[in-house]
């Protein structure tokens, strides 16, 4: 169901890994931020909303990880030929329209 | 006022040369190039740009903001600061888009997402704005320090305005974007742990954590009634609370008077809002009594006071009522009233689906603003800011932790402060007037924190202060060398010569911060409007541009323009003249949405969409979400895309 294998060409193409792992970051956000206010008011709640914001934080990376390394690592490489190309646009050696 | 010890000038002292010695410490490394003045030469592991993110939207305004939303809608406030989730977004989605176009700006983001003269005028406009926007910010900020100072300090407003902003220019001068995430990460450190100290603290003042939640579920019901100004000055005035009960299953109406009353023009805040019998708002007493206003009182017009009555169980409608007759008529002042006050420890209090002072509505488009938004670039005020620490990052993958990172910090941070915010709450619930209580945080500091530990919270408040103006400093810098300088008046400049440029852009942005700051005065009106509509009618354009293909820069133009009309019409200007009555935020976000999308949609497609070579070459670099089909397909025939399958 999660895939965690990539070959560079996989990870740059969107998949619901990508789309998983927004929905759950913004959930794990909301139970922070929640989980904080109840937690510093010594609600049992707070304790319990801050702890499963933390575990899905985790599991985000669990799902994502693997990809967004396949993804980075590839984009590395051609970093240095996108500066050049940005450097040369940003002194008008390389315009169109 | 607070008097500070020469251990706490000692304390402030030793902070400020340790930022102005981080200042001087990098100034080798920034000097050597644009890239590293502005980006730190793009090598920053992911910790340090995330704490930078934290400590730059830790403002000294944060917690006058914050505090204020709190003492309005209790736990439910927390939602006015969730607004950082469009970042969880974002880091899977828009963050890597941004961080492969590698453009140092949005503006220039421009040049590389659209093509030809259109690009330029963007690029143009958004360099010209974010300039401005970077000295009103920081002329912003500077006004809350000045207001703070001036609480706390008795100093007169241009030492909190111009003061600190001076000594943080020596480091962003010196240092630029490294001395600026350096300084950061210090006074992120410093400004959690005094935020986590102080939180702690104003909660254990208020009687410990369980003490507070016991007395706010206990206390009276309360409604800030604001007299109206031209309400004429009578003696004969009666308020009336209504509720409808439900005793043994069977529905009841009850009713309680107050007054008669007195409203009167006069110098002074009329009823006192601290006398005994207000502050004391624990009731012991059965059935329903107003307590605040009561016979003889005297009211001013223009003024907020809180209306008190004894909380009923099982009331299923509250309302309150004003006679001008000593009760021979009535007329419905507010309805939907809560009862009692234990509405505060639910994080869901809404007053009605649209309407009251926090509808579902607004939540629900909040929400949507924020998650939707983190699809798009530019989607907020704060993009601009976390788009120079994606770019900052070393790579990719520590692109998309910063953003995380910096986020839930931010979130962690509201979470405390809304838990303070509370408590502080149980110690002053009678104020009406926001302003009153804005600063309660801080001065829950002043008061409460241990001898010696007062030095440490002026240095965190300054910490808080100086990450919020240091990062604008460079900013606005960084879109006034790299886009206005750099590309239109000498795009063949030095790298030596583009970081004195950088500098002198910081000097003009730090002067024209205190022009600013001495003219604004209302700081949550602004930030409200900076908040909400300047970004209304651009929100929808900002996705669109990453996530459809055929969306150009005519369309992108268009609702620029007639964004920063419609939404000074819409917000400002009909209103004043009666044209349209005055919309709640929610309200003005949809209409100036609809409004913009009935501009650029036309000029999107009655007009030729990008250059397709462009296009592809933007596809390959950053692999846009979204509707790029036919960009996608061209790439593919010429061969750019190896290892994927044609469509």
């Amino acid at each position: 169901m999660i895939k965690r294998d990539w070959s560079p060409a996989e990870a740059d193409t969107w998949t619901r890994e990508d789309w998983l792992a927004a929905a759950l970051s913004v959930i794990a956000f909301v139970l922070v931020a929640l989980g904080a206010t109840y937690a510093f008011l010594l609600r049992p709640i707070g304790f319990v909303l801050l702890g499963t914001g933390v575990a899905l934080g985790g599991l985000v990376s669990w799902i994502v990880g693997p990809k967004l390394t396949a993804v980075s690592g590839e984009y590395e490489k051609k970093q240095a030929e996108y500066v050049e190309q940005l450097e040369r646009i940003v002194r008008w050696e390389d315009h169109d329209g | 006022m607070i008097q500070l010890a020469p251990l706490d000038w000692l304390w402030l002292s030793l902070f400020l040369i340790l930022m102005i010695g981080t200042g001087v410490a990098f100034y080798r490394l920034a000097r050597r190039s644009e890239a590293d003045f502005f980006l730190a030469g793009r090598r920053l592991p992911w910790w340090l740009p995330a704490v930078s993110v934290y400590a730059t939207h830790t403002a000294t305004d944060t917690p006058i903001f914050v505090t204020g939303v709190v003492f309005l809608h209790g736990v439910s406030g927390i939602w006015y600061t969730i607004f950082p989730v469009w970042v969880a977004v974002s880091a899977f989605t828009s963050t890597r888009i941004f961080r492969r176009s590698v453009a140092y700006t949005i503006a220039e983001w421009q040049n590389l997402r659209f093509s030809g003269i259109r690009a330029e005028m963007l690029r143009g406009w958004f360099a010209g704005w974010q300039f401005f926007m970077s000295m009103f910010v920081l002329g912003w900020v500077g006004a809350a320090m000045g207001k703070i100072t001036t609480i706390l300090f008795g100093w007169p407003g241009w030492i909190g305005i111009v003061g600190f902003s001076t000594i943080c220019a020596v480091y962003v001068l010196a240092a630029g974007y490294w001395g600026v995430v350096v300084a950061d990460f210090q006074q992120g450190i410093i400004a959690f742990l005094l935020i986590l100290f102080v939180s702690i603290w104003a909660l254990l003042a208020a009687g410990g954590p369980a003490a507070v939640v016991e007395r706010i579920g206990r206390m009276n019901s309360s409604y800030t009634w604001a007299v109206p100004s031209d309400l004429p000055p009578s003696s004969d005035y009666m308020l009336k609370i209504e509720a409808r009960v439900v005793e043994a299953g069977v529905p009841r109406m009850r009713s309680a008077t107050a007054g008669p009353f007195t409203v009167a023009l006069g110098q002074d805040d009329g009823a006192d809002p601290e006398r005994p019998s207000f502050a004391d708002m624990y009731a012991e007493k059965e059935g329903l009594e107003v307590l605040f206003p009561t016979t003889g009182d005297v009211l001013r017009p223009g003024r907020k006071y809180k209306v008190l009555w004894t909380p009923l169980p099982d009331t299923e409608a509250l309302s309150l009522h004003l006679s001008r007759d000593r009760g021979a008529s009535w007329a419905v002042v507010a309805d939907r009233l809560r009862n009692g006050q234990a509405w505060r420890l639910s994080p869901f209090a809404f007053t009605g689906y649209v309407s009251g002072d926090f509808p579902l509505a607004w939540f629900l488009t909040m929400l949507v603003m924020a998650t939707l938004g983190g699809l798009g670039v530019g989607t907020n005020s704060d993009w601009f800011v976390e788009a120079q620490r994606i770019q900052s990052a070393r790579t990719l993958k520590e692109a998309s932790f910063v953003m995380l990172g910096g986020g839930a910090s931010v979130l962690l941070r509201n979470g405390m402060w809304v838990a303070a915010g509370l408590g502080l709450f149980s110690l002053m619930p009678q104020y009406a007037e926001t302003a009153r209580v804005e600063t309660a945080w801080y001065e829950a500091g002043f008061r409460y924190l241990p001898v010696g530990m007062v030095g440490l919270f002026v240095a965190g408040i300054v910490a808080i202060h100086l990450s919020t103006v240091s990062t604008r400093l460079n900013l606005g810098a960084m879109y006034a060398t790299r886009d206005l300088y750099h590309h239109y008046v000498k795009p063949d400049a030095s790298e030596r010569e583009l970081v004195w440029v950088g500098r002198v852009s910081t000097a003009i942005l730090l002067l024209g911060s205190f022009v600013y700051g001495m003219m604004i005065t209302e700081i949550t009106q602004w930030l409200i409007f900076a908040m909400w509509i300047m970004f209304a009618g651009v929100w929808l354009p900002n996705i669109l541009q990453v996530v459809w293909w055929r969306f150009n820069a005519w369309g992108y133009l268009s609702a620029w323009i007639s964004s920063l009309v419609f939404s000074w019409l819409v917000v400002w200007v009909l209103p004043l003249f009666g044209v349209i009555p005055r919309l709640p935020d929610f309200v003005q976000f949809w209409v100036l949405l609809v409004l913009g999308t009935l501009v650029f949609l036309p000029f999107t497609l009655l007009t030729p969409p990008e250059n397709m070579d462009h296009l592809v070459r933007f596809y390959v670099m950053t692999r846009p979400i979204g509707f790029w089909g036919p960009v996608k397909a061209e790439a593919l025939r010429r061969g750019l895309l190896p290892g994927e399958a044609g469509p």
